[in-house]
């Protein structure tokens, strides 16, 4: 249920994107330019993207280089599996920890975009989000790996 | 700054090939070894700092939106069975002469490539299509199974390309350039490919047979149930190449018309929207780590200095500029043989596109050669995603015979690959006729 209203999230997210830029050329080809359009798609496709991490962390599809993996036994094979939980998630949280590090640091600054006013803060926070919805994703799989 | 060295960035790479073969996921891998190696040569914070900047950045890059966008469009052409519509329409047009369907095979690949910027779903959709059709008008397993696992390889190379998108993002070069560039290599690998088919099947007449001609009255039919995917595919390689629109906004476009089609023929239901969605996301996420691990270990090799270094080395050599080119090929292909393509490419550029640039030739260019030589890796073994890729669809033939298969098609490669170290007009002449 939590994922499919995840999905539907980045779903409405690449739907956005295709209209604003679709309405973006179609506009700039009749004279009534989308003023802000780049401000809209980089806001929209944070979100996409920042999903797309969790999806991929949720399906386990993260690409791996399996031809040394697909040859060991199975319980080599799972300690390789273990390890690579462990790797990225310690690379997520590094990540995390910095995004964390700078929207800190900025909070104050009020950023904003320059044409339409997007708040920077908003848009790190859904990054910094989705980043923690991958770690914990990650945990869970070790613990239950580990089980 | 005392590690700041090129053996520094040497071990970097060492640690990186142990976790990669260890089974590492590809973008943590990229990621762990740049931020531990920045962390070293920097100091932690600067490193954090560092990673908290690129996240943000990528996430929020207007070209990237490139990406899940023509993700988005492919996935919606799926929803409506593209691929068949796709080969049958070459099958009506070529499948009456001796080993039609293979070239009408490698036409669909083409065809299927143009809407889907992945090798590994070209050969999926194309050999659940064509294979069994092959397969029943009595060719050999061998022919039809290396057709389209070669073939499938041009869904990477002809635009719009998922590898190209990542390439342009990590070397900082125009992706819509980059789309332009592609077309001239991937036309001509696909006309390699139908020449291979060609000298094969008049070599050893068996290998294939001749299907009855169509009536230009199917062939219009055919055509008819393909006319909106050319036009949209028309639309979108030509507004990029033409500087009309730029690839995320090509992208948008592409995916609207996707949708549009899809509605018209009311195959726009619920439940493809959100297999679509779930199939763009999955992907773009899968991407978009290994984009953000690579950037980091592009920092951390640029601080190193290796490129500058390896740079030095290869021009100590005096290998000139094709001996220099021919090494690149050789070591790409190498790392190729163990190297999942995008690792390939993201563990490479960062050190190689220096030395290239250095013979006098642009990022455009290495774009196109390390993605043709990517296409490579995707057909021999012992990785070769495609050989296995078809053998699910076609259960009955062994990975040998599915390798013998291919083995021509590989050859034609290779040469193809010479002739684009030989001759860089290949790649670069149209971007710059159309820039000029």
């Amino acid at each position: 249920m939590l994922k499919q209203a995840v999905i539907w999230t980045g779903g409405a997210a690449l739907l956005a994107a295709t209209t604003v830029d679709t309405v973006a050329v179609v506009g700039r080809h009749v004279g009534l330019p989308l003023t802000g359009s780049i401000e809209l798609m980089q806001a929209i496709v944070l979100v996409s993207g920042a999903i797309g991490l969790v999806i991929a962390t949720w399906d386990n599809a993260h690409a791996r280089v399996r031809l040394l993996v697909e040859r060991l036994g199975p319980g080599s094979r799972s300690l390789a599996d273990r390890a690579s939980d462990l790797v990225t998630l310690v690379f997520l949280l590094c990540l995390l920890a910095g995004s964390l590090w700078l929207s800190a640091d900025l909070w104050d600054g009020y950023e904003q975009s320059e044409i339409l006013g997007i708040p920077w803060a908003l848009l790190r926070m859904i990054a910094n989000l989705c980043l923690a919805a991958c770690a914990v994703l990650l945990v869970l799989r070790l613990v239950r790996r580990r089980k | 700054m005392i590690y700041a060295t090129a053996a520094s960035g040497l071990v970097g790479i060492l640690l990186l090939l142990g976790l990669l073969l260890g089974g590492a996921r590809i973008g943590a891998a990229l990621g762990i070894v740049g931020l531990v190696g920045l962390a070293i040569v920097l100091g932690p914070e600067a490193a954090l700092i560092k990673s908290g900047v690129v996240l943000v950045d990528t996430l929020t890059r207007y070209e990237l939106g490139t990406l899940p966008l023509f993700l988005f469009m492919a996935h919606i052409f799926f929803s409506i069975d593209a691929s068949r519509d796709l080969f049958d329409a070459a099958a009506k047009f070529l499948g009456h002469r001796k080993g039609g369907l293979a070239y009408a095979s490698i036409a669909g690949c083409g065809g299927f490539g143009a809407i889907n910027g992945s090798s590994l779903a070209t050969t999926a959709t194309v050999g659940l299509v064509a294979y069994p059709e092959m397969k029943r008008r009595g060719y050999d397993d061998r022919l039809a199974t290396g057709t389209i696992a070669a073939g499938g390889t041009l869904g990477q190379m002809i635009p719009p390309s998922g590898a190209l998108i990542v390439f342009g993002i990590i070397a900082e070069t125009s992706i819509g350039t980059l789309f332009t560039a592609a077309i001239i290599p991937g036309i001509t690998q696909a006309l390699f490919y139908a020449l291979v088919v060609f000298i094969l099947v008049r070599w050893k007449p068996h290998l294939a047979t001749t299907g009855d001609r169509a009536s230009w009255g199917e062939r219009w039919r055919a055509l008819a149930r393909i006319w909106e995917i050319i036009v949209i595919v028309v639309l979108v390689i030509s507004g990029i190449s033409m500087g009309w629109i730029s690839p995320a906004e090509a992208a948008a476009i592409g995916s609207a018309g996707a949708l549009l089609t899809a509605a018209i023929r009311r195959k726009l239901t619920k439940q493809a929207l959100f297999t679509a969605f779930h199939e763009t996301l999955r992907t773009t996420g899968l991407i978009y780590l290994i984009l953000l691990g690579a950037l980091l270990f592009s920092v951390f090799v640029g601080v190193t200095g290796l490129a500058v270094s390896a740079g030095e080395f290869v021009e100590s050599l005096s290998l000139g500029t094709v001996g220099t080119l021919i090494l690149v090929a050789l070591i790409l292909l190498l790392l190729g043989s163990v190297l999942d393509g995008l690792a390939l490419m993201l563990l490479t550029t960062p050190i190689l596109l220096p030395i290239v640039e250095a013979t006098g030739l642009t990022a455009i260019w290495f774009g196109i050669f390390i993605t043709r030589a990517m296409e490579i890796g995707f057909v021999h073994p012992p990785l070769g995603m495609n050989l296995y890729i078809i053998q699910g669809v076609a259960k009955d033939v062994s990975i040998t015979r599915i390798f013998k298969g291919v083995i021509p098609f590989l050859m034609s490669d290779f040469v193809h690959l010479l002739l684009i170290i030989l001759f860089p007009a290949i790649v670069l002449w149209l971007p710059e006729y159309l820039g000029s």
